[in-house]
């Protein structure tokens, strides 16, 4: 070997070489991020953090919705999981059962700063298991134009399910437009959208000793009124998922939806018809306006040698002063109450049914394999819009599935 | 070492790449997806032998209905492949005005991504925008929108329809082949016989493909029984499980459900479905090549 070539095969050597060895110094926390990119307000809160870190690096991945919960969830059970990642809160007891997160710890102080039931959404055993992240909260919107064509006052929503049906009917044969969205693909929103139905009218699905709660009168009056307006809905909503639903919506061809805020926003972009939005509206058995409380978490993984650092992390960017710019830019329900919020509502009253419902709604439920709930529910909501069931049938043996998953 | 040890010793290391690969890539996983049906593998990290449980778990929750399903799925998506392969193939080989640009026509299903293929049906069969449920309004076909997704048995002929769109060009290609290869002298001398159109396919060249044609079939088969992209892009195996084949259910419990036990038990049988299919193939092949299938 000649003297170039050992020059050559040095300076080759030291560029393998160095750039293992300066991040070597680094412990590196992995943190995966749903969407299809990163959130700037993340993304400059990680900059801010690893600065007043040193020697810690967060290695962020971003992974579309469909493949993030199922990746995180892979490479746990393969035993190489993430430091910390972004999961739908539903998932916490199965992976806290399956003993591959570690618990959170939370002073009472830092619980009692969150809306009511948001830290019941991360909380098994009385364990708190994620760091709330994200709240999604629905309303109804109507479309004021349609109301009016179809003979029903604009300005006056419907505040029962008796009404809602009413309306959508109304709408359906004086316009020939469907009057309501209902939402039954095979997706996990349409559990979902039944939720909201039955938190609506103070229904439950599991108790807090665990028993199945899924048939009961409350219930059975959501989904019966669900079936019943089901004939004034889009034709085939088996076939559609939350978001093609609310397309159809902006489109001006539906009276009515539930949704999140984000309509809001697309509405007054769109700026095609006069609408309004308003709490849900009450069944039967309601005590107060209700919602399903979704809320998305940061799971820490057992096994990544960073935990306590990542749980650091997580709280970090997801401290009061942090979160609400990233709520703000993603058009989230806030996770905390304060004077931001109360300025928020009054600055656009578009957000005040999104809060208001948060005082009678319900955390999605918690089961050891929430998938086997998500398709037993969407199995119920399915066989009843498509007429293949009876609702008190069908509730009876949905409860009755329920029972091996929880 | 004598002359022929050597080049079998030489045949030896040529093969001995191919062999660590297919090892290192199929053998070791179909090992150990195996040895995995006989646990309960799930998302604890410790799992336990259960034998022959996920097996019978299998038939207990209406999966010999999916297998029914999925073979039903299969005949008809090969079988509409197949014969339309057949008339395009026969219709791009004849002297028709304007075969250059059909033959360009027939391949963007092929070229396009699959994916973004799927999606454009997607749309075409959304009942509120989607061109179908449009144009059958339009001509006053229906009163109102068309889900096509929306309903079982609507929903599982378009997944076949789709199925259809995605496997035609290869069909046609292979079949177009197959047909060129076949003496020109044979048409020429039933065309000097007086034998017409019909008399000359039937006779002369669906005879001389039916090599092709059944070699073309197996090989379908063998794809479209393990089809998941369109099947789970356009539905999800939905509404309420109408589109759900075998490769569906074993992602939903595999992946969807994190059962990697119960899920691995249901993949073990696509692959014993797959090897009866696989070694018809090779056997159909090996008789082409013999000459007893002519």
């Amino acid at each position: 070997m000649n003297m170039h070539t050992k020059l050559l095969a040095g300076v080759a050597f030291a560029l393998i070489a160095l750039p293992g060895a300066a991040s070597a110094q680094d412990k590196v926390i992995t943190a995966l991020f749903c969407g299809d990119t990163m959130q700037p307000a993340h993304a400059e809160f990680i900059k801010t953090w690893e600065g007043n870190n040193p020697g810690f690096k967060i290695q962020t991945e971003v992974v579309g919705w469909d493949q993030c919960q199922d990746k995180a969830t892979t490479l746990a059970a393969a035993g190489t999981p993430y430091g910390i990642a972004y999961v739908g809160s539903r998932t916490l007891k199965q992976f806290a059962q399956n003993d591959l997160i570690v618990p959170i710890p939370f002073s009472e102080d830092e619980k009692k700063a969150y809306f009511p039931f948001v830290v019941g959404t991360v909380t098994t055993d009385g364990q708190q298991w994620g760091i709330p992240v994200a709240f999604s909260t629905k309303a109804l919107y109507w479309n004021k134009d349609l109301f009016a064509q179809a003979g029903l006052d604009p300005e006056k929503p419907p505040l029962t399910f008796a009404e809602e049906i009413a309306y959508a009917k109304q709408i359906k044969e004086k316009t020939g437009i469907a009057g309501f969205g209902v939402v039954a693909k095979d997706y996990d929103n349409t559990m979902h959208q039944f939720l909201h139905w039955v938190y609506s009218n103070n229904g439950t699905v599991i108790d807090d000793a665990g028993n199945i709660t899924l048939d009961s009168k409350e219930n059975l009056e959501a989904l019966t009124a669900l079936r019943d307006i089901t004939a004034f809905a889009e034709e085939g909503p088996t076939s559609y998922e939350q978001n093609e639903v609310r397309s159809i919506f902006l489109d001006g061809k539906l009276g009515m939806i539930q949704a999140s805020i984000a309509a809001a926003n697309r509405l007054k972009e769109a700026n095609k018809f006069k609408w309004g939005v308003t709490n849900l509206p009450l069944g039967p058995s309601a005590k107060g306006p209700g919602t399903l409380l979704i809320t998305d978490s940061l799971a820490v993984f057992k096994g990544s040698g960073v935990e306590e650092k990542a749980i650091e992390f997580g709280k970090f960017l997801t401290s009061p002063e942090n979160q609400p710019v990233y709520e703000k830019q993603e058009g989230l329900t806030p996770l905390r109450p304060g004077p931001a919020v109360d300025k928020m509502v009054a600055d656009d009253p578009s957000w005040k049914p999104y809060i208001d419902g948060i005082s009678f709604g319900g955390p999605e439920p918690l089961f050891t394999d929430y998938k086997g709930l998500q398709n037993t529910m969407i199995q119920l909501v399915q066989s009843v819009v498509t007429g293949t069931a009876e609702p008190a049938d069908a509730l009876k043996k949905a409860a009755a599935d329920l029972e091996q998953y929880k | 070492m004598s002359r022929s040890k050597g080049a079998s010793l030489f045949a030896f290391c040529l093969l001995l790449p191919a062999l660590l690969y297919i090892t290192g890539i199929v053998a070791y996983p179909l090992v150990e997806t195996v040895n995995l049906s006989f646990t309960d593998a799930a998302l604890k990290p410790v799992t336990k032998w259960v034998g022959w449980a996920n097996y019978e778990k299998i038939f207990n929750v209406n999966f010999s209905t999916i297998i029914v399903r999925t073979f039903i799925w299969t005949f008809f998506s090969v079988a509409i492949k197949m014969i339309i392969g057949v008339c395009a193939a026969v219709l791009l080989n004849a002297a028709l005005p304007g075969r250059a640009l059909f033959r360009i026509l027939l391949m963007p299903p092929w070229i396009v991504p699959m994916a973004i293929g799927i999606f454009m049906w997607g749309w075409m069969y959304n009942g509120q925008f989607g061109m179908i449920s449009g144009l059958l309004q339009n001509f006053g076909i229906t009163d109102g929108p068309v889900a096509f997704l929306g309903y079982g048995r609507s929903a599982f002929w378009a997944t076949i329809i789709t199925d259809v769109w995605i496997g035609v060009p290869l069909v046609t290609i292979y079949m177009l082949a197959a047909i060129q290869s076949i003496p020109k002298d044979l048409y020429e001398a039933a065309w000097t016989d007086g034998a017409g159109r019909f008399y000359r396919f039937r006779r002369i060249t669906l005879p001389m493909i039916v090599p092709a044609l059944i070699t073309m079939s197996m090989l379908s088969l063998i794809a479209t029984f393990n089809s998941f992209d369109i099947i789970w892009i356009l539905t999800r195996g939905g509404p309420s499980g109408e589109t759900t084949t075998m490769i569906i259910d074993t992602y939903k419990t595999a992946i969807g459900s994190y059962k990697y036990g119960e899920g691995a038990a249901r993949a073990v049988l696509i692959c014993l479905f797959l090897s009866v299919f696989c070694f018809f193939y090779f056997r159909t092949v090996s008789r082409i090549s013999s000459g007893d299938i002519r």
